[in-house]
């Protein structure tokens, strides 16, 4: 099967085998049904600049001269139909996804497959031997391939189903990323954003749906988010900040330039713009500063099953339902149990027959330090926050109270370059 | 407007250009290495303030070098070996980033001449101060904090603002030097012209472009952040222009007027006589040790990360040995061979860092050449970023200037004019 670097440079010429110029760039077909992009025309360079040659004018590719079919002055132009892959422009040593390991690869080599007289892209190559073959070294890369330890099949290929171009190129632009992409891990995601760099980061990021980019952002440093977003169209971003959770939302926020933060706000939802806008007004590392507005509250009157039956409905919007508190009709914290404690309750036990009710809380200006300490003394896993009056404003998670103090994984800290 | 924002507000424009100064600075700050230290030095205790005058059309040269990197970072959100790869193709990327292989190999070892030649003073001798820096350098980067550890040798490299205070302390000719200043001298020969070659070749030495915009990659700055960081730039390269003027005067004003040759650290250290007396040779010892193990920790850092980067190899010291082979084999052979260089019966020491920073102005051209192609790719900058004509006009003169510089030197070395 052959190989762009083996392709790209020869001569091509026409049906009287006379010299039209040198073969430039493949170009490809990328639609959405089909799998594998199927090459439909080359561009070839010739002294009065470059030409659009359609497939099927092409005699053999696979030769030591490229013969066309026809005479050069018979070759119709070819009329690009819209979204198409230049494969020596947009692929060849350009950075994409290798979506199996999570990680973002260098192609050096293009293997092409034919099937039924078309070539289709088949595999790229990100090995140390298609870099050789690329730097006209064949004799050693076909040396090192012939070696036992470095021959295993398959090493440093990667098939076409197994990546995605996305970012490729200044030109392309994907509107939807593949399911393959979005269906990594928020941290694998976040880190592949982050190897991209912001341009190609941004781009990733804006072709996810709301929610996986929320979920991938939450997870990238907070200076860098904002970055991320700077060239994303505000739409966009208002969209993502719903998805994500209001304390996550309100640290990118006060990231941003004031005008476009207060935009964005105006943007959003409602409901969540206000959650969002109450988180901003706390001093960074208090208690209101770092604690999620996102937490279930029950009355102490309320059953067992009631409690499990409401959670069945609600839970799937929440990410903190391993702790519950218990309010009065003001809002007023009364008191607080587990998961564990609800699940072990007889069915029909009123939630203040288990509830803890010397639950421990924090005022909101209380020091973000302070949140920590009670955390690690009471193992907990929330630390509930109120006003006041007494009222439950929100909850510290203990992950975020720890990410606080001792911060995230000190490698996360080195700068970026470094790690 | 909540309360984080009104503290971000407050006096937001000082907090963002803090926020985004950092990389030029720091570059700035690596350039004044153990290199440039002797070359100063030598400049100013062999030529006097004969050679003073190049030093503002270096200046010019290095903010016009170091504004075009920073630009193609802030506006690409990539680093240069990046782009190249991206742009000129793979085989150009393997000849520049072989030719930056072979300086930062010679950097390497300059720097660990400048530990050699200043434990000397402390009479350690080399063969035991040498292989523990080389050791402590890799430890320090592979198994510490690398940004603690770069805030430390940045602030000790305060140190070099004694030069300042001791340039004024031996009370020199200001009216010699302003003369010296505007007025072009120029001798045909080849020792005169070696030294105009070393000084720019280590005040812009080609490391630095693809370091600094690594960094501006790094922290995700954006084209917003241009501004700014064009002042980050400008700050830099006057501040290590302003240091390395003051050690040419300082060394003039002792060591050319008394007649003396630098051989030994030692007789650079007399320079700093009238400022710390019986300390002088202490003082300049700690703060040419403090340089050398900054530069030869992140030179064969960055060597490994860029040249890792443009190839597609896994690469950062997160990572095991066992999953990024190339990045950790760069980087420890740089520092290994570079330490054993030294280790080498080696007449001079003084002559092998001079040695290595001729080779950087050897090479500056290319790189200068390559980062023009660059710079001029309306596809790449759009409009707005793209080289005007004036600037296109500056750095091609440099061009110009370092390559006649260079042919020069090759000419009188071939001749035998020797002064």
């Amino acid at each position: 099967m052959p190989y762009m670097s083996e392709l790209i440079g020869k001569t091509v010429t026409d049906l009287d085998g006379r010299p039209i110029g040198h073969l430039k760039d493949l170009l490809a077909t990328l639609r959405k049904d089909v799998p594998h992009p199927h090459i439909v025309a080359l561009e070839v360079k010739t002294p009065s600049g470059s030409r659009l040659v359609p497939f099927c004018d092409v005699a053999v590719l696979v030769a030591p001269a490229i013969p066309l079919t026809r005479r050069s002055s018979e070759i119709e132009a070819f009329a690009p139909p819209g979204d198409l892959l230049y494969l020596v422009r947009d692929i060849l040593d350009q950075q994409i996804i290798d979506v199996n390991d999570a990680r973002v690869v260098r192609v050096n080599d293009i293997e092409l497959a034919r099937i039924n007289g078309h070539f289709y892209i088949a595999n790229v190559d990100i090995s140390t031997q298609g870099l050789l073959r690329r730097l006209g070294l064949h004799g050693i890369a076909s040396r090192i391939a012939a070696r036992p330890r470095h021959g295993k099949l398959g090493a440093g290929i990667i098939s076409w189903d197994d990546v995605e171009p996305l970012a490729a190129s200044r030109t392309l632009r994907l509107k939807v990323a593949g399911d393959k992409v979005a269906d990594l891990h928020p941290a694998d995601l976040a880190e592949i954003i982050s190897d991209l760099g912001r341009a190609g980061g941004t781009r990733l990021l804006e072709s996810l749906d709301p929610k996986t980019a929320a979920d991938a952002l939450e997870e990238v440093e907070p200076d860098f988010q904002a970055s991320l977003v700077h060239a994303m169209p505000d739409r966009k971003v208002a969209d993502v900040l719903e998805e994500m959770s209001p304390d996550e939302a309100a640290d990118l926020l006060a990231e941003l330039p004031e005008e476009r933060s207060e935009g964005l706000l105006n943007l959003m939802e409602k409901e969540g713009a206000d959650d969002v806008r109450r988180l901003l007004a706390y001093p960074e590392d208090s208690a209101g500063g770092i604690m999620t507005t996102d937490f279930i509250a029950v009355g102490a009157e309320q059953s067992a099953a009631q409690i499990i039956a409401a959670l069945r409905r609600a839970a799937g919007e929440s990410e903190t339902g391993f702790s519950l508190f218990v309010t009065d009709p003001e809002g007023r914290l009364q008191g607080a149990f587990t998961l564990k404690e609800l699940v072990l309750a007889l069915p029909d036990a009123r939630a203040a027959d288990f509830m803890d009710h010397d639950a421990v809380s924090v005022k909101l200006l209380d020091d973000q330090d302070k949140v920590a300490q009670l955390v690690s003394k009471y193992n907990l896993n929330a630390v509930p926050v109120v006003d006041d009056e007494g009222r439950l404003q929100g909850i510290v998670t203990a992950d975020d109270a720890l990410d606080k103090i001792i911060p995230t994984a000190w490698k996360k800290r080195l700068p970026r370059l470094y790690h | 407007m909540g309360f984080r924002q009104k503290v971000r507000h407050f006096g937001s424009r000082a907090v963002l250009l803090l926020s985004v100064i950092g990389p030029g600075i720091i570059t700035a700050n690596v350039d004044n290495d153990a290199g440039g230290i002797t070359t100063y030095s030598m400049a100013g205790a062999h030529f006097g303030y004969q050679l003073l005058w190049i030093m503002p059309l270096v200046a010019l040269a290095l903010i016009l070098v170091q504004e075009m990197s920073a630009r193609l970072g802030v506006v690409t959100g990539k680093g240069l070996a990046d782009l190249i790869r991206e742009s000129l193709g793979v085989k150009l990327t393997t000849v520049v980033l072989g030719l930056l292989i072979v300086a930062n190999l010679a950097n390497t070892v300059s720097e660990f001449a400048g530990v050699a030649a200043s434990m000397e003073i402390f009479g350690v001798s080399k063969y035991v101060s040498v292989p523990v820096a080389a050791l402590l350098v890799w430890l320090l980067i592979v198994k510490g904090n690398y940004k603690v550890v770069e805030r430390v040798f940045l602030a000790a490299s305060v140190i070099y603002l004694t030069y300042v205070v001791a340039g004024f302390l031996e009370k020199p000719d200001w009216g010699a030097i302003g003369a010296a200043t505007v007025t072009p001298t120029f001798r045909f020969e080849s020792g005169f012209v070696t030294m105009a070659i070393t000084i720019v070749g280590t005040t812009i030495a080609p490391w630095m472009q693809f370091y600094q915009q690594s960094s501006i990659a790094d922290k995700g700055l954006k084209p917003s952040d241009y501004a700014f960081e064009r002042v980050d730039v400008i700050i830099g390269s006057l501040v290590a222009i302003l240091v390395a003027v003051f050690i040419t005067i300082a060394c003039a004003t002792t060591l050319h007027r008394g007649g003396i040759r630098i051989e030994t650290a030692g007789d650079a250290a007399l320079a700093l006589r009238s400022l710390a007396g019986p300390y002088a040779a202490t003082l300049f010892a700690v703060g040419l040790l403090n340089a050398s193990l900054f530069s030869a920790a992140i030179l064969p850092l960055s060597t490994a990360y860029v040249v890792c980067e443009a190839f597609g190899w896994e690469s950062g010291v997160s990572r095991t040995v066992r999953q990024a082979p190339v990045f950790f084999g760069i980087y420890t052979a740089l520092i290994a061979v570079g330490a054993a260089v030294i280790l080498l019966p080696i007449r001079s020491l003084v002559a092998t860092m001079m040695a290595s920073q001729t080779l950087n102005g050897v090479l500056l051209p290319v790189i200068l050449i390559v980062m023009l192609r660059l710079v001029n790719d309306r596809d790449l900058l759009g409009d707005r970023f793209v080289n005007g004509r004036l600037m296109n006009a500056l750095s091609w003169t440099v061009v110009a200037a370092l390559i006649v510089l260079t042919a020069i030197m090759v000419g009188t070395s071939f001749l035998g004019w020797h002064g």
